[in-house]
């Protein structure tokens, strides 16, 4: 029996999507970006209006109207890209794997350009597991009460499409384990002391990855009555996967951008 | 003919919503305050294929219908916990929700009975709960659940949102099936207000119900696989499920069809050609995963280890009202989407395959053969894709309330929706997995304690759809 698997498996077309091709890939996550030619006062703030979870917002800076869009909070409703009347349209990439910083966006609304900023230098932690643990990692998935959708996106990670393993990383069941926690979800107030217990499990040196709007922002859950806090008001957080959820492609980019491979 | 349909309960005592539980199967039952501040309690209960709503007004304690129905245990418990309503004679009292740290675990006695206690953080890309084993030797004795680690106040976040934004909740309800999810909400309102999708809209919906059920049952199927060793079929249907899921993106814009369904219709159309294409990805997917079924089902070491294992009898499903795959591989036939043809299901004939062993295996081989049935339905859908709109509006000022259940990957999903002035005053989800998992431990009492990771997996329920 064992033999018929195997021949249908060799005889089956190779799936294997290449690095190029999932690196800094951000598509059917739906997460928008800005068409800044086609930005005006009028629809920047119609825009900033639709959005439920005010990861649109409207700023000033220098004495000039500004519009930030944070993916740490954003799910992709695509609210904005309804009301945006062509000035917004899906991402083909977005930040991943990055500071909670760096997921914000900014753009200048009159002259119609991004504001840019510089980027962040790679942090003690991510150096020191790298030259600790050199070409492999292993990562530990925590689940701080999220709805399952960022579970199902991370286990697709080990399909044949993705095969995290040949990067030499792969999850292991104890924090004990561990490089790195994965983390999900608003943290729920059940959740909030397991949370910190699997952290202080963990040895250290350890890079503590937030994944998908809950985990970078509380996202949806943020102002529940049931949630503690999101994961950074628990435990130290090195860097950010925004997505509701996010994509295997854009959890493979954050993983290793979080440790600075790719 | 039956439908889906009833905007309004009748008013009745406890007394009648007692009778009413025992003449069907209890759906669901909870708590809500009207306009004046006064608390009701409202059942819903299936009576030969028909919904039934009673609404309770409280003025004190409520007789317990658990020793009636003891399918309305965890619902008088939440009830008692979130609504402070008292509960007369319940036989278990114990909080729910809240985690007290001198919460009493039952306790088996006697020489050599040992206790073991896992989670809530498991070994696995798996969500957080508490299992209590009192094992003697390899028998697992006594299984008891501790479960809303993920309890995320989602009803209590639903009020206030306007109609339009809400759909975001319901698809970070249980994010798996997200579409169900959505697509249960949005028909709570539209049967609030009365309104009626457009044919294509109803269509489209269909399309992402039976993909999204296609998607569960591949990959459950699969991991049902890695669980007893068998490595081979596992990647390989995790691969099929992928195929899928790309399709999904590909064709529709999104993986797992969030941000689709909307009160009134869906928000995204598909074009003749992606339909045509989208449907020949599907029919592959389809005979790819009925050939790995077929080898699945002929391997000896997996009918060793699926046959027999985790027996749910027909009785203790009836008793405490399973639903879903769950109920049907033991023998209880019921599908919303039969028994109350929703949407696009009033158009077209729902096979319901049923099993009645009760045992892992019966569970595996629901999931075949739904993705038989669920693959066929997109295919037929597809051919007969009607021209014209997809979404037609809602009143964003009015009042009204309203129920929908929809069969999801899971089982029957409920949502019961009063809108005052276009935004939700109480959104009630009775999802498929609370109803399901106070039926996993007599399923595992009597099996060893390495098979419940397989048994947990048969029933896959969902944490955080149970948790809210």
């Amino acid at each position: 029996m064992i033999f018929d698997f195997v021949k249908r498996s060799l005889s089956s077309p190779q799936v294997l999507v290449s690095v190029e091709e999932l690196i800094a890939n951000s598509q059917g996550s739906r997460l928008p970006t800005v068409r800044a030619e086609a930005l005006t006062a009028t629809i920047a703030r119609r825009a900033a209006e639709s959005c439920v979870l005010s990861a649109l917002e409207i700023g000033e800076a220098d004495g000039r109207m500004t519009l930030s869009l944070d993916y740490g909070k954003c799910t992709g409703c695509g609210d904005c890209i309804e009301a945006g009347e062509g000035a917004f349209r899906i991402a083909e990439s977005v930040p991943c794997g990055v500071g909670r910083q760096a997921l914000v966006r900014h753009w200048d609304v009159e002259h119609g350009t991004e504001i840019l900023a510089d980027e962040p230098e790679l942090t003690a932690t991510a150096n020191e597991i790298r030259s600790v643990v050199g070409g492999a990692l292993n990562i530990r998935q925590l689940d701080g009460g999220s709805c399952n959708g960022c579970e199902a996106e991370i286990g697709a990670l080990s399909n044949p499409y993705y095969d995290l393993e040949r990067f030499g990383i792969h999850f292991v069941a104890s924090p004990k384990h561990a490089d790195m926690l994965l983390v999900t979800g608003p943290i729920t107030i059940n959740m909030a002391e397991a949370v910190k217990r699997t952290y202080e499990a963990t040895p250290s040196p350890k890079l503590v990855v937030a994944v998908g709007a809950c985990g970078c922002s509380g996202g949806i859950f943020a102002t529940s009555p049931a949630v503690s806090g999101c994961v950074d008001a628990m435990i130290p957080v090195d860097a950010y996967i925004p997505g509701c959820p996010p994509t295997p492609a854009m959890l493979l980019t954050g993983i290793l951008q979080a440790l600075r491979r790719r | 003919m039956t439908t889906n349909l009833t905007t309004r309960s009748m008013e009745g005592t406890a007394e009648s919503a007692l009778r009413l539980l025992q003449s069907g199967r209890l759906v669901t039952i909870f708590g809500s305050t009207d306009q004046s501040g006064a608390k009701r309690v409202q059942y819903i209960v299936d009576v030969n294929r028909e919904y039934r709503c009673i609404s309770v007004p409280i003025t004190g304690a409520l007789p317990s219908a658990t020793l009636v129905s003891p399918a309305a245990a965890w619902h008088e418990r939440e009830l008692h916990e979130l609504y402070g309503i008292e509960i007369e004679g319940h036989p278990d009292p114990r909080p729910l929700f809240a985690h007290p740290a001198d919460y009493r675990f039952l306790q088996v006695q006697g020489v050599g009975v040992c206790e073991l206690p896992v989670g809530p953080v498991h070994a696995g890309i798996i969500e957080p709960g508490h299992f209590r084993f009192s094992v003697m030797g390899d028998s697992v004795l006594h299984l008891e659940l501790r479960l809303f680690y993920t309890h995320k106040g989602t009803e209590k976040l639903f009020e206030g949102a306007p109609i339009l934004n809400a759909p975001v909740l319901a698809e970070s309800v249980s994010g798996d099936n997200c579409f169900a999810h959505a697509v249960a909400y949005s028909q709570s309102v539209e049967n609030a207000f009365g309104i009626s999708v457009p044919p294509r809209g109803r269509a489209i919906r269909l399309l992402g119900l039976e993909l999204e059920r296609m998607i569960a049952h591949i990959g459950d199927v699969g991991a049902l696989c890695g669980d007893v060793g068998c490595a081979v079929p596992a990647a390989y249907n995790s691969r099929i499920k992928e195929s899928l899921l790309q399709a999904s993106a590909r064709y529709f814009g999104t993986r797992y069809w969030r941000g689709i369904a909307t009160p009134g219709g869906v928000r995204r159309d598909i074009s003749a050609e992606d339909a045509h294409q989208f449907g020949k990805v599907v029919a592959h997917a389809t005979a790819d995963f009925a050939e790995m079924a077929r080898l699945i089902l002929d391997t000896p070491s997996v009918q060793n280890r699926f046959e027999e294992t985790g027996v749910l009898s027909n009785k203790i499903a009836r008793d405490l009202g399973a639903v879903g795959p769950v109920a049907r591989s033991s023998g209880v036939r019921l599908d919303v989407r039969r028994d109350h043809p929703y949407g696009h299901y009033r158009n077209i004939t729902v096979e319901v395959p049923h099993f009645p062993q009760g045992d892992v295996l019966a569970r595996a081989r629901m999931r075949i053969e739904e993705t038989r049935v669920s693959a066929r339905l997109i295919q037929e859908t597809l051919s007969g894709l009607s021209a014209g709109i997809i979404r037609t509006p809602v009143p964003l000022e009015g009042s009204a309330e309203g129920f929908s259940a929809v069969e999801s990957p899971r089982g029957e999903l409920l949502y019961w929706t009063r809108i005052v002035n276009g935004r939700v005053a109480r959104c009630h989800i009775k999802s498929p997995s609370f109803q399901n998992w106070p039926c996993l431990p007599h399923a595992v009492e009597g099996n060893i304690t390495a098979d419940f990771p397989l048994i947990n997996k048969s029933f896959n329920l969902s944490y955080s759809g149970c948790d809210r």
